[in-house]
């Protein structure tokens, strides 16, 4: 961290303070400020373009990932954006729209579906996509052999109840009978379709706009135009090449230095860097993913429910979103999913309020407490930090420790006192299932609350939205009354690309540079 | 008048020379360190907290399936028999699959280990020779204004860290306008190393002027000692051309701190040129190692450590090997222990006692 951060301030200042050939060079590029934007303009057409090789730098951390459809690991979810297709897609303001499938619709009380796709479509080697391949596809995900850490999510879905209608009819059922309304927002993201002869080595084929031709874990794979895709006319680049980085300022280097046409996710404190380059262009998505901290409901103090207001109350969230997210976000209620139909606006926005705090930690006999906050390094870090400081004012002393990925989620991750929290934009009932539902998968706040689960259950089982919506508002009174997450904040993706690159742009979700369907390159 | 054909009797056959035994023994033990090094990372590996299959998985896994991915990656069994197996496999040149990405380890290394060797050979090529020439040249014109001034400089190069130096070329060949060179290395797997040298200058660059003023200084403080003993001053006074005194009886005695210099700048290279793979994008085995260790993945791990150990060792008897071959002593030495015993007395300047060299 604090080297990545010295060589920051060298790009920054290098510039200013460096040698008259540094300076030279700065001065050229300040030269050409005045000319560029006209031929950005100019570049930049409404019609894609089709043809070219569009270039897309993406930083995985220290996976180098595979290209399991089901089981992606670090850059392998980026990369079944490229080969697989789903029943469903995602909209641009984070509901669902029908991709592969023409029609998918849950029964009266959510307890089956029925997904039926459109005829005549061919996965990448040719075979055409049926019923089977539908099947097969779900019987993977779900695997228990294959271990997904995604089955999870539909791990509702009933193996044995799988049923085949007709030759592009599937019928999904649940265990125990019981209802599961979003299967949509819980498929969609590892229920690529695949044909039953796939092997994600050796067969590694789907029905994505990009079809595989080369892949070199950790370093960069490579696809052409799949030109039987389901949407006609996309994708509109000859092929797509995928780098993998390790070092952001090392990628924010060659795509302005034209060796890359898109970086998918740059960090907030590159922006200004990026925004001056007029060669460049930064989108700046408003997601609603959160970003907050799980206070476990399993320890001391925060089985406490006065601890836990106290805990939302003395967090200064506007100050969380400036110095944690680099003012790229908004501030947040405690409560997951603002984009969801049901979500319950009429709550008021929980103040920032010492005063209450400092009291309500009084009456709880907490005076001086001190609590252990246990984080990963990176971005995370930072928010931490200003946390802590903002709990010294309330008289609360928070010990921020730092542990390598691998311990933070190891046998330990629901045992941390205190710790960040952090869910994609999705959907209130498939946020919940990542967080603080019944069933969700890793509940580090360990909140389990009787009246919230039966909702919830209920919810589960309500297609229609309107009644629905109740269930969602009561739900999420209980979650801000006395819920175990203190979420302060929503943060922005950035993602930064060439002008050359068009089809790109902002959108409620964290995936705007994924789209590789959209995506064209003015390569003339 | 004896005949020709007569060996003389108190001349033996010609013998195999004994820095072969002394070679063949230095190989031996360069093994053995090497099997010993596999063990103990193998054992450091399973002090390091959490395990494999949670890291692949991730954070959302639940425990069955973390359960379920241990059991197939063969993690429940005990550790000897896990040990055990690996080294059957690696034995049998099997260096097994990594956990992260399914691939074979063997495929992945082999082209990193490749271009980490391509950087390498790039380093000691415009090392090596600069590194003498600059080293003999200030030697000749010590204490002068230039020698003091180039002193100064590579000094000052030296405390520059290594990133800083890297970022500084970048902004140099690379910015927008100035686009002599790529500013990140990402190089085409599909394409020969050689159709693509222009991806190889600024890594090269950047360690070279890392590693120059080491190299330079020992050339230079062992060329002023060396310039200073007898034999050169009897050189003088029967009046050889100063520049067969320089480049054919000093240079050679010389050579030899250099040698163990340049081992030392590689062994440091081939654990991964870092600096060069985070700034440059430079797909070296030394990111791979990094990411290997974070992701847990023991047979990657365990291949890149055999690699590096294996190479460290290589380079080490290398070096001594040229070190005794430069020495006439050793290299006409009888017996072993004769090497053994002298070998002491051809201790690099910086550890000799009071140097002369500044």
């Amino acid at each position: 961290m604090s080297e990545a951060f010295s060589r920051r301030i060298f790009l920054g200042n290098s510039l200013a303070v460096g040698g008259g050939l540094l300076l030279g060079s700065s001065l050229l590029s300040g030269c050409d400020g005045g000319a560029a934007p006209v031929d950005g303009a100019a570049l930049l057409s409404s019609t894609p373009i089709q043809g070219g090789r569009l270039r897309i730098g993406i930083i995985d951390g220290d996976q180098s990932g595979n290209l399991d459809a089901h089981k992606p690991v670090g850059g392998g979810i980026i990369r079944g954006w490229a080969l697989y297709s789903k029943f469903w897609e995602w909209n641009r303001d984070v509901s669902t729209r029908l991709a592969l499938a023409e029609f998918a619709e849950p029964n009266a009380d959510a307890s089956a579906w029925t997904i039926r796709i459109k005829p005549g479509l061919e996965f990448h080697h040719g075979k055409s996509i049926g019923a089977d391949d539908m099947l097969f596809s779900i019987f993977r995900l779900t695997d228990p052999k294959l271990a997904s850490p995604f089955a999870g999510l539909v791990g509702a879905i009933d193996r044995t109840a799988l049923r085949k209608l007709d030759e592009r009819t599937i019928e999904i059922r649940f265990k125990q009978g019981q209802s599961f309304f979003p299967l949509d927002e819980t498929l969609i993201s590892f229920g690529g379709i695949v044909p039953t002869d796939y092997d994600p080595v050796t067969n590694p084929v789907g029905a994505g706009p990009y079809k595989l031709k080369s892949f070199i874990p950790g370093q960069r794979s490579l696809y052409s135009r799949f030109e039987n895709y389901y949407k006609p006319g996309q994708p509109y680049a000859d092929e797509l090449e995928i780098i993998e980085f390790k070092d952001q300022v090392s990628r924010a280097a060659a795509l302005r230095a034209g060796q890359i046409d898109v970086a998918s996710g740059v960090q907030a404190e590159h922006s200004a860097l990026l925004k001056a380059d007029t060669r460049l262009r930064l989108y700046v998505s408003p997601s609603t993913s959160f970003t907050g901290f799980n206070l476990n409901l399993a320890k001391a103090p925060f089985q406490d429910e006065r601890v836990r207001q106290a805990f939302r109350l003395l967090a200064d969230r506007q100050e969380l979103v400036d110095r944690g997210l680099n003012g790229f976000g908004r501030i947040a209620n405690d409560l997951y999913s603002p984009h969801d139909p049901t979500y319950n606006h009429a709550i008021a926005q929980r103040p920032h309020d010492l005063d209450q705090a400092r009291s309500l930690l009084r009456q709880a006999g907490q005076d001086g407490l001190r609590v252990e906050l246990t984080t990963t390094p990176g971005p995370g870090v930072n928010a931490a930090l200003v946390f802590a400081q903002q709990a010294k004012k309330a008289g609360v002393e928070i010990k921020v420790t730092q542990v390598d990925g691998s311990v933070f989620n190891g046998p330990q991750r629901e045992n941390w006192q205190l710790s960040p929290g952090a869910t994609p934009a999705r959907g209130f009932l498939a946020s919940a299932l990542h967080n603080d539902a019944p069933q969700a998968i890793s509940n580090r706040s360990n909140f389990h609350d009787p009246r919230f689960t039966a909702i919830y259950q209920q919810a589960l089982a309500q297609p229609d939205l309107e009644l629905r919506k109740q269930l969602v508002h009561e739900a999420q009174g209980i979650q801000h009354q006395r819920g175990g997450l203190l979420i302060w904040g929503f943060n922005d993706v950035l993602d930064a690309a060439s002008t050359r690159v068009g089809g790109l742009q902002p959108e409620q979700t964290t995936f705007a540079s994924w789209r590789f369907d959209e995506l064209w390159l003015n390569h003339a | 008048m004896p005949e020709p054909t007569v060996a003389n009797p108190s001349c033996s056959p010609p013998r195999t020379p004994a820095w072969l035994a002394w070679f063949i023994g230095r190989l031996g033990y360069g093994l053995l360190t090497a099997w010993v090094i596999s063990l103990v990372v193998f054992i450091a590996t399973q002090a390091l907290p959490s395990d494999p299959a949670r890291v692949i998985l991730g954070p959302d896994a639940p425990l069955e399936s973390i359960l379920t991915l241990q059991r197939q990656l063969g993690l429940d069994r005990p550790i000897l028999e896990q040990y055990l197996r690996w080294l059957g496999s690696a034995l049998s040149g099997e260096l097994g699959v990594s956990l992260d990405s399914n691939a074979p380890v063997a495929d992945i290394l082999f082209g990193r280990f490749g271009y980490t060797l391509a950087l390498l050979a790039g380093v000691i090529a415009l090392v090596v020779p600069v590194a003498l020439l600059l080293g003999v040249s200030l030697a000749l014109r010590r204490d002068s204004r230039v020698d003091r001034w180039s002193l100064s400089l590579l000094i000052f190069l030296k405390a520059t860290p290594g990133f800083l130096l890297a970022i500084g070329l970048v902004l140099l060949f690379s910015m927008p306008h100035m686009d002599l060179l790529p500013a990140v290395s990402i190089l085409d797997p599909d394409k020969s190393l050689l159709r693509q040298l222009q991806f190889l200058v600024l890594p090269v660059l950047a360690l070279s002027l890392s590693a120059l003023p080491y190299l330079t200084r020992m050339v230079r403080a062992s060329m002023i000692e060396a310039l200073e003993s007898d034999y050169v001053v009897a050189a003088r006074l029967r009046g050889i051309p100063e520049w067969r005194i320089v480049w054919r009886h000093t240079l050679p005695n010389a050579l030899i701190p250099a040698i163990q210099g340049v081992a030392l700048t590689l062994r440091t290279l081939i654990g991964g040129a870092l600096l060069a793979e985070v700034i440059f994008s430079y797909p070296g085995i030394g990111t791979s190692l990094n990411s290997a260790i974070q992701m847990r993945d023991l047979p990657m791990i365990q291949a890149i450590v055999l690699l590096i150990t294996l190479g460290v060792v290589l380079i080490n008897l290398l070096a001594d090997l040229l070190t005794v071959l430069l020495t006439p002593k050793l290299r006409t030495a009888r017996r072993v222990t004769m090497i053994r015993r002298n070998r002491r007395g051809i201790q690099p300047w910086w550890r000799r006692s009071p140097s002369k060299a500044p």
